[in-house]
C-alpha cells in the first residue's frame, strides 16, 4: 500500500485522479494550506495541492517571473506552463508567501502563451497574516466568496450539511494522521521519513475517501511492522514546502531517520482538528488561522519554537534540519533564530538552504548531511565521557 | 562586524552628520567651502543638496528635527517604536511619549551618506541567521539595532503584512530575536470594498490600543487633529507639486522628488514638512515662470519616472546624474499617497482618502484610509493587474504625467516585485512606454555598482532611442 502511495506522490496526474476524472469528477488544484480543502470536497469536487515535481527545465518558470524568485512556485509555473496541469478544472492561488502569490499573474500572464493551459476556474484568494477576531471573521467571509464562485462555476451547492461533513471525513484523516505520527514518535518508528512522507503528500492528491480507507490499512500494518530506526540518528525536518522525496533519502541514507516534520506537505495540517460542533464556515476559518504553524502568520514565533521543541520531545529527535528554498525568506530567517533557541536548548540543528525541485545538488546536500550526522554522533560520544 | 563600526552607534553618526550639515549654510560660503575639506565622505552628498538653496537647507533641518527626537527619546524618558515605512506617522506623533522610528528611511540615511553606506549592518543581519536574500532596505538599519548600536525600541509596529512578505518578516524577525512586542496591520489584496475598510478600521484601531498599552498614554486628540489639519494643507501643497509636474518641460528639480517622499515618510503633518514643501513649490513656481527645466541647465532632454522607487547610492549621486543628464524626474510610482485632490486621481476619487477631523472617530477613519492608501499598501496588495493596482497606478500616472520611459529598480529581496515586474514591462511596452528592469539593489551597490547602473540607463535610452 505504501508503494501505491509513493506511486501517487511521484505522479501528478496519478492513477486515482485519472480513474476520478473518468467518472466525470472534477479537479481543482490549490497553492496553499490556507486552502480548506473541506470546502472544495463539499462542492463534490477533488482538491489537489499544486506542486512542482517532475520539473526539468525552467525554460517558462522563468520568463516570467523574475531571478530572485523562489523555484517552488516558478517549477509549477513550468508545470503549467506545458501543460502538466491540464487535468485540472479549476485552480486557487493564494499570497501563502509573496512569490507565491504571484504565481497568480505570472500563470494567467503565460496562459495568453501558452493557450488552453489555465483553468477555466481560477482564483486568488487573500489570507490575513494573523488570527484576531476581525482576521478571523474577514477570512470566513473570503470563504463564503469562494464557496459562492465554486457553487456558481460548477453548478454545486455548498451546503452547511455537506460542509459538515466534510469536516468530518477531514478530521478522520487527521486522526489517522495523527496515528501515524505516533507510530513515527514512538522508539521503534516503524516507517522511513521517505515512506511516511510520501503518505502525506499522497494525502493531498488522492480523494479523501479513499486515501483514509487507504491509511487505515496501513497503520494497521505498520503496527506489526519491524523497527526502522535501529542504530539511526533519529532527525527532525522544519522550514519550506518540501514534497520531494528524494530529498528525503538523502538525509535518510546519511545514516538517519525522519521521524518529525513541521512542514506544510507534512504534519503541519493535521495536528489540531476543525471544531465539528461550530458554524462550519466559522469553524474552518478560526482553524485554518489559528492554527498554522507558517511564519506568514506573523508574529507567533513563540507559539512556533513551542511547537517544535514538544515535537522534537514526543519524536525523542537527535538533531533538527532546518531547512528553506533559497529565497524562502520567511523561513529562512526563522531558522536563523530557531537555530538559535534550539542550539540553547540543547537540540542540534542544522541550516540548510536549497533549492526546489530535481536535486541538482544532491552532493553538497549529502556532504552536509554527512556532516551533520558526525557532529550528533560526535556530541554523544563527548556526552559519554 | 568591523570593530570601528561598534565605535560609534549608527542612529547618533546618522544625527551627528545631518547636524553638521544642515548647519552648514548658518555661516559663510567661504566657512562652508572649508568646512568640506573636513567631511570627505559627505561633501558631495551635501553639495547635492545644498546647492538647491533653501529647499535642501530645510531639508536637512527636517531630517534633523526627526534624528533628534530619536537619540534623545531614552534622556526624554519615551519610548521609541520601531517600525516600517509604510505606517501611518500621524498616530505617533500623536502621542506625547512615543518617538518612531521607522527602518528603511534609516536605512536610506546611511546608504546615502556613509562611505561603506550600510553593507556592514547587512551583513550583521546575516551573521544573526536573517536571510542575505531579504530586503536590504531594512537589513540596513536593523542590523544596527541587532547590534545594539542605536537607541533601542520598546516595541515594533509592523504596517506591511499583506503588501510584502520580506518587509514584515524583517521586523519580525527582529522582534522575535529581541523578544520585542509586535502588532501588524495587516492589508487584503483590495482597497475600497466596504469590508475591506471596515477591516482597516478595526485593525487601526486595534494598533491604537497595542501602543497605549506599551507607551502606558493615551493618544491625544488635541495633537492628532493638529497633526491632521496640518496635513490636509500639505496635501494641497502637494497638488500644486504634482500640476507643475505635468508641465513640459518639467520644473522640479529631480532631487526634490527626494525631498518630497522623504519629508511624508518621516515628518506628515509636522510644520517642518510643511514649510519643506513651501520653499520647493516657490521653487518649481519660478522655474515654471520662466519656461525652463528644474535641473541645473534649465533644459529637459527626457522624462522619467521610476515605476517602484529611486536609487539610493551613495552620496545622491542618482539625482546628480540625472540633473548632469538634462534628466526630468517625475514622482516614482510608489510615492503617490492618493490624497484627495491630486491630479492623478481624477476620476478615480473612490480610491482617495479624505480627512475629518470632526471628531475623534472621524479623524481615526480618515487616518485608516491614509493609512490603506501609503506607498506600496495600496499597489500591492493584490494581482498588478487587477483595479487600483500596480499597472492601473503606472499607466494612470505615465498618462497624466508623460514619462519618456520608465525604470524598475527595487531590491534583491522584493519578491512581489520581482514576481511581475517583467508582466508589468510587457504590458508598458505594449502601450508605448518604454520600460527598463534594472538588475540592481536600490540600498546595495555591491549588487551593481552605480557606475555599471548609469552605464545601463544610458545605453537603454541610447538603444530606444530616448535621447538622441
Amino acid at each position: 500500500m505504501i508503494k501505491e502511495m509513493k506511486k501517487a506522490a511521484n505522479t501528478l496526474e496519478n492513477q486515482y485522479i485519472q480513474k476520478w476524472k473518468k467518472s466525470g469528477g472534477k479537479v481543482v488544484g490549490y497553492s496553499c494550506t490556507f486552502i480548506p480543502e473541506e470546502i472544495i470536497h463539499a462542492a463534490g469536487l477533488m482538491p489537489f495541492r499544486l506542486r512542482g515535481i517532475g520539473t526539468m527545465s525552467l525554460s517558462i518558470g522563468d520568463s516570467y517571473f523574475g531571478p530572485v524568485i523562489c523555484s517552488f512556485p516558478k517549477c509549477m509555473l513550468q508545470l503549467a506552463g506545458q501543460g502538466t496541469y491540464r487535468f485540472l478544472d479549476g485552480a486557487i492561488i493564494t499570497n501563502g508567501c509573496d512569490s507565491m502569490r504571484r504565481l497568480e499573474e505570472c500563470w494567467r500572464k503565460a496562459s495568453d502563451d501558452y493557450p488552453g493551459t489555465l483553468p477555466e476556474y481560477y482564483e486568488f484568494f487573500s489570507v490575513p497574516h494573523k488570527a484576531v477576531d476581525y482576521s478571523i471573521a474577514f477570512y470566513g467571509g473570503e470563504l463564503r466568496n469562494m464557496i459562492e464562485t465554486l457553487e456558481k462555476h460548477f453548478g454545486a451547492s455548498i451546503s452547511d450539511e455537506a460542509l459538515r461533513e466534510s469536516i468530518a471525513l477531514y478530521n478522520e484523516g487527521r486522526k489517522c494522521l495523527q496515528k501515524l505520527d505516533g507510530l513515527r514518535y514512538s522508539e521503534k518508528a516503524p516507517i522511513t521519513g521517505e515512506d511516511a512522507m510520501a503518505i502525506l503528500i499522497a494525502g493531498h492528491a488522492i480523494p479523501r475517501e479513499e486515501f483514509n480507507g487507504i491509511l487505515k490499512g496501513i497503520i494497521e500494518d505498520l503496527e506489526k511492522t519491524a523497527s526502522k530506526a535501529e542504530n539511526k540518528k533519529r532527525l527532525m525536518l522544519v522550514g519550506s514546502a518540501s514534497d520531494d522525496l528524494d530529498f528525503i533519502r538523502a538525509i535518510e541514507e546519511a545514516g538517519a531517520i525522519v521521524v518529525a516534520d513541521t512542514i506544510c506537505f507534512g504534519s503541519r495540517t493535521y495536528s489540531n482538528l476543525v471544531d465539528e460542533q461550530a458554524a462550519p464556515v466559522h469553524a474552518l476559518s478560526s482553524h485554518y488561522l489559528n492554527h498554522s504553524i507558517c511564519p506568514r502568520m506573523l508574529g507567533y514565533y513563540k507559539s512556533r519554537l513551542a511547537y517544535i521543541m514538544e515535537t522534537a520531545k514526543k519524536a525523542k529527535v537527535d538533531g533538527i534540519i532546518l531547512q528553506n528554498v533559497r529565497f524562502c525568506d520567511l523561513h529562512g530567517s526563522e531558522n536563523g533564530v530557531f537555530e538559535r533557541d534550539l542550539e540553547a536548548a540543547g537540540i542540534p540543528c542544522m541550516r540548510l538552504e536549497r533549492e526546489y525541485g530535481p536535486l541538482v545538488e544532491t552532493g553538497r546536500i549529502r556532504m552536509r548531511i554527512d556532516a551533520f550526522m558526525e557532529r550528533i554522533a560526535s556530541a554523544e560520544v563527548h556526552a559519554g565521557e | 562586524m568591523k570593530k570601528e563600526t561598534r565605535e560609534y552607534n549608527y542612529d547618533w553618526m546618522i544625527w551627528s552628520i545631518f547636524n553638521a550639515g544642515s548647519k552648514v549654510l548658518d555661516g559663510t560660503q567661504k566657512e562652508y567651502e572649508s568646512l568640506k575639506k573636513v567631511i570627505p565622505n559627505f561633501r558631495t552628498l551635501l553639495d547635492t543638496v545644498l546647492r538647491h538653496g533653501e529647499p535642501g537647507v530645510l531639508f536637512l533641518k527636517m531630517l534633523l528635527e526627526y534624528l533628534d527626537s530619536l537619540v534623545t527619546a531614552k534622556k526624554q524618558g519615551k519610548k521609541i517604536c520601531l517600525g516600517t515605512f509604510v505606517t501611518a506617522k500621524h498616530i505617533f506623533h500623536a502621542f506625547d511619549n512615543v518617538v518612531p522610528v521607522w527602518a528603511e528611511p534609516m536605512t536610506v540615511f546611511g546608504t546615502l551618506a556613509l562611505r561603506r553606506a550600510t553593507t556592514e549592518y547587512m551583513d550583521y543581519c546575516c551573521e544573526l541567521g536573517f536571510t542575505e536574500t531579504s530586503c536590504s532596505a531594512q537589513r540596513g538599519s536593523l542590523g544596527a539595532y541587532l547590534a545594539g548600536l542605536a537607541e533601542m525600541p520598546d516595541f515594533m509596529v509592523c504596517g506591511a503584512p499583506g503588501i510584502c512578505d520580506t518587509n514584515a518578516n524583517a521586523i519580525q524577525f527582529m522582534s522575535s530575536y529581541m523578544d520585542l512586542p509586535l502588532f501588524q496591520l495587516n492589508f487584503p489584496a483590495k482597497l475600497t470594498e466596504e469590508r475591506v475598510m471596515d477591516y482597516h478600521r478595526k485593525d487601526l484601531r486595534a494598533m491604537i490600543s497595542f501602543i497605549e498599552d506599551h507607551a502606558g498614554t493615551r493618544i491625544n486628540e488635541g495633537k492628532l487633529r493638529e497633526s491632521l489639519e496640518e496635513q490636509k494643507h500639505q496635501d494641497e501643497l502637494c497638488n500644486e507639486f504634482y500640476d507643475l509636474m505635468r508641465l513640459k518641460p518639467c520644473p522640479v528639480p529631480p532631487i526634490f522628488q527626494l525631498f518630497h517622499y522623504g519629508g511624508r515618510l518621516t515628518m506628515p503633518g509636522k510644520k517642518s514638512y510643511t514649510a519643506l514643501l513651501e520653499s520647493m513649490l516657490e521653487v518649481a513656481r519660478k522655474n515654471a515662470a520662466a519656461g525652463v527645466a528644474g535641473t541645473s541647465t534649465g533644459k529637459e532632454r527626457s522624462r522619467l519616472m521610476m515605476c517602484y522607487i529611486e536609487h539610493y547610492t551613495t552620496d545622491a549621486r542618482f539625482w546628480e546624474w540625472l540633473d548632469a543628464q538634462e534628466i526630468s524626474l517625475l514622482p516614482a510610482l510608489i510615492f503617490t499617497f492618493w490624497h484627495e485632490g491630486a491630479n492623478y486621481t481624477m476620476g478615480r476619487e473612490d480610491e482617495t482618502y479624505h480627512i475629518d477631523t470632526s471628531n475623534m472617530e472621524t479623524m481615526l477613519d480618515s487616518l485608516s484610509d491614509l493609512n490603506s492608501r501609503m506607498p506600496m499598501v495600496k499597489q500591492l496588495r493584490g494581482p498588478y493587474d487587477a483595479p487600483h493596482m500596480w499597472l492601473d497606478d503606472l499607466l494612470g500616472l505615465s498618462k497624466i504625467l508623460k514619462p519618456d520611459f520608465l525604470i524598475y529598480v527595487g531590491s534583491m529581496g522584493c519578491r512581489n516585485s520581482w514576481g511581475v515586474n517583467k508582466l508589468v514591462q510587457r504590458d508598458c511596452e505594449r502601450e508605448g512606454i518604454p520600460m527598463m528592469l534594472l538588475f540592481a539593489d536600490a540600498f546595495d551597490d555591491r549588487v551593481a555598482s552605480w557606475e555599471s547602473v548609469a552605464e545601463k540607463i544610458s545605453e537603454f535610452m541610447h538603444v530606444r532611442r530616448i535621447v538622441s
